[in-house]
């Protein structure tokens, strides 16, 4: 499982185009919003631009890089038949979606960190030293829900299709749930639909850690619905995977 | 648990010749919608033999090859592979199995790809071994998804075999390769057999599973219609051909002249497929003196193959 687990991390790593789109795109978006709106005076979130724009931008590239990295390759995987391949070697179907699990949750770092370095370096960002691992580890765990819509898209959709519906999930919910702008300039009935999606709710939980207020049990709740949701989906359509019986 | 261990606890509930058994078929139909892709199949497999399922497509040989690794489970009847249930046998790495539309892992090398599936089997070749026999030399730093048809067979080959099992399913294996590279790939298997493994592989070439296979199972619609050895299995099918016209107009009796294996008739023209046409043209000029323009000639192993399936399906 760990041999598996590696190359797993291994090819997504190595993949430029992924990489390209999950970590040069919320880079070069931080780069560009925080020089637009960095130099404003009015504070968002109750934090500088800057601070609140690396959080967005951390909660967009993570989530691009979780969703992209569980449901587009898993439905490749299957429509190539290297599921069903890898479901005649003796590792378990549970084990095999596990590592998909993990992998998907894991390529929620690279964005995350990039981010914080570059908000770090070139936005002189500072914040107390001990609530950047905290950040990083909220905002990588909160990405549990968008594995596990990955693989409800990679179970039912063909290559194609997961790579369309993923990007389209993928903007929807930056653009709804207030990482690219705030959800209050939205339209009223938006606002409520943006204020039940996993996104904001990220996003608002990484805002409280950076302003060094506990985050609120509610996003933390609203997260675990999405994922406990979206779980239950994955199990009940994961047999499409043509993965032997467990 | 090593392989060997785990082969050779009993199970529980199989009598012993069963467990001595590599693969054992027990009135086994599966249907897909309407379709009765495998109709109330059953045969055993002894360990270390070499068989072929042979068949035209549709006979019912990938859905046996299904059954048997566990993919898909029958509608009737029992199947045990190495006196287990094929995922416990799949689970412990004791099958390896080539499939048709088994897919390797994109964007990974070849060298890669081995390594990460050799560890997970509990007793696998050597890397070196299993590249030496798969003739993937060279091919170790390429992406998969950068192969030829043929290379790509190759790492299909090197992926069912790096587990070291004691069962290789193989389904149609040679299906897109050349002779030479055909002649390879059975060269290959038989370092393989040479170890007391069994090969089970199906193919739609006689003459394949004629020069590779101890035993023939012939499938046709979803049925086992002849299983012996390739000798017997020619014998029945009959490869040469009498055909005459008759005088008076009873056409019938002919298939019980020694050496005949069918017979067809069309107006006063009877064909005679035989397994001997020697031992067959003398009774038939002694039982019928009106049988004259006699023709005897030999019939491509294909047509008399296509012909004996349909006449078992009919």
């Amino acid at each position: 499982m760990r041999s598996y687990l590696a190359l797993e991390l291994r090819r997504s790593l190595r993949d430029r185009r992924y990489l390209l789109l999950v970590v040069g795109w919320p880079v070069g978006a931080y780069l560009l919003f925080s020089t637009v709106f960095g130099a404003a005076s009015d504070r968002s979130e109750g934090l500088a631009p800057t601070i609140a724009i690396m959080i967005a931008m951390a909660t967009f590239g993570a989530m691009g890089g979780v969703l992209m990295a569980s449901g587009p390759r898993l439905a490749i995987d299957r429509q190539v038949g290297w599921l069903r391949q890898l479901s005649l070697t003796p590792i378990s179907p549970v084990r095999v979606l596990a590592v998909r699990l993990i992998t998907a949750m894991t390529l929620s770092l690279p964005a995350i960190c990039l981010i914080f370095l570059t908000a770090a370096v070139v936005k002189d960002v500072t914040l107390p030293l001990w609530e950047w691992p905290v950040l990083v580890l909220c905002i990588s765990a909160g990405c549990l829900p968008f594995a596990a819509m990955g693989i409800v898209i990679g179970s039912v959709a063909d290559g194609d299709g997961a790579q369309g519906l993923t990007m389209v999930l993928y903007l929807v919910l930056a653009a709804l749930g207030g990482l690219w702008v705030p959800e209050q300039i939205l339209p009223a009935p938006l606002q409520t639909v943006a204020r039940a999606l996993p996104s904001y709710h990220l996003a608002q939980l990484g805002w409280h850690v950076a302003q060094g207020v506990a985050p609120a049990i509610g996003d933390g709740l609203v997260l675990l619905g999405w994922f406990a949701v979206a779980a239950l989906l994955a199990v009940a359509v994961s047999r499409r995977l043509s993965l032997r019986a467990a | 648990m090593t392989q060997q261990l785990s082969v050779q606890r009993p199970a529980a509930s199989s009598d012993r010749s069963a467990i001595s058994l590599a693969v054992h078929v027990d009135g086994v139909s599966r249907s897909y919608g309407t379709v009765r892709a495998v109709d109330d199949v059953s045969l055993s497999v002894g360990r270390g033999q070499t068989v072929a399922l042979l068949g035209p497509n549709g006979a019912g040989k990938t859905t046996t090859i299904t059954l048997l690794l566990g993919l898909a489970r029958p509608d009737r009847g029992t199947v045990a592979v190495l006196g287990m249930s094929p995922e416990d046998a799949v689970s412990r790495g004791l099958i390896g199995a080539m499939l048709q539309d088994g897919g390797m892992m994109p964007g990974v090398q070849v060298g890669e790809l081995l390594a990460m599936a050799r560890n997970l089997f509990p007793a696998p070749l050597s890397i070196e071994n299993t590249i030496s026999v798969a003739q993937l030399e060279g091919l170790e730093k390429r992406r998969v998804d950068r192969l030829s048809g043929g290379q790509s067979q190759r790492l299909r080959l090197a992926m069912a075999l790096v587990g070291d099992p004691e069962l290789l399913i193989l389904d149609e294996p040679t299906a897109a390769m050349d002779v030479e590279a055909r002649r390879n790939f059975w060269h290959a298997m038989r370092g393989f057999t040479d170890r007391g493994r069994t090969i089970l592989f199906s193919t739609h070439y006689l003459e394949e599973a004629d020069a590779t296979a101890d035993r023939i199972v012939l499938m046709a619609r979803g049925r086992v219609v002849a299983d012996g050895t390739p000798a017997a299995i020619k014998n029945s099918v009959g490869l040469r051909v009498i055909r005459f016209a008759v005088v008076r107009a009873e056409t019938s009796g002919f298939d019980a002249l020694p050496g005949v294996v069918a017979s067809s008739a069309r107006g006063n023209r009877v064909e005679l497929r035989c397994s001997d046409t020697d031992i067959a043209l003398r009774a038939l000029l002694s039982a019928r003196p009106d049988a004259h323009d006699i023709e005897v000639s030999g019939i491509a192993l294909e047509d008399a193959f296509l012909s004996i399936t349909d006449g078992a399906a009919a």
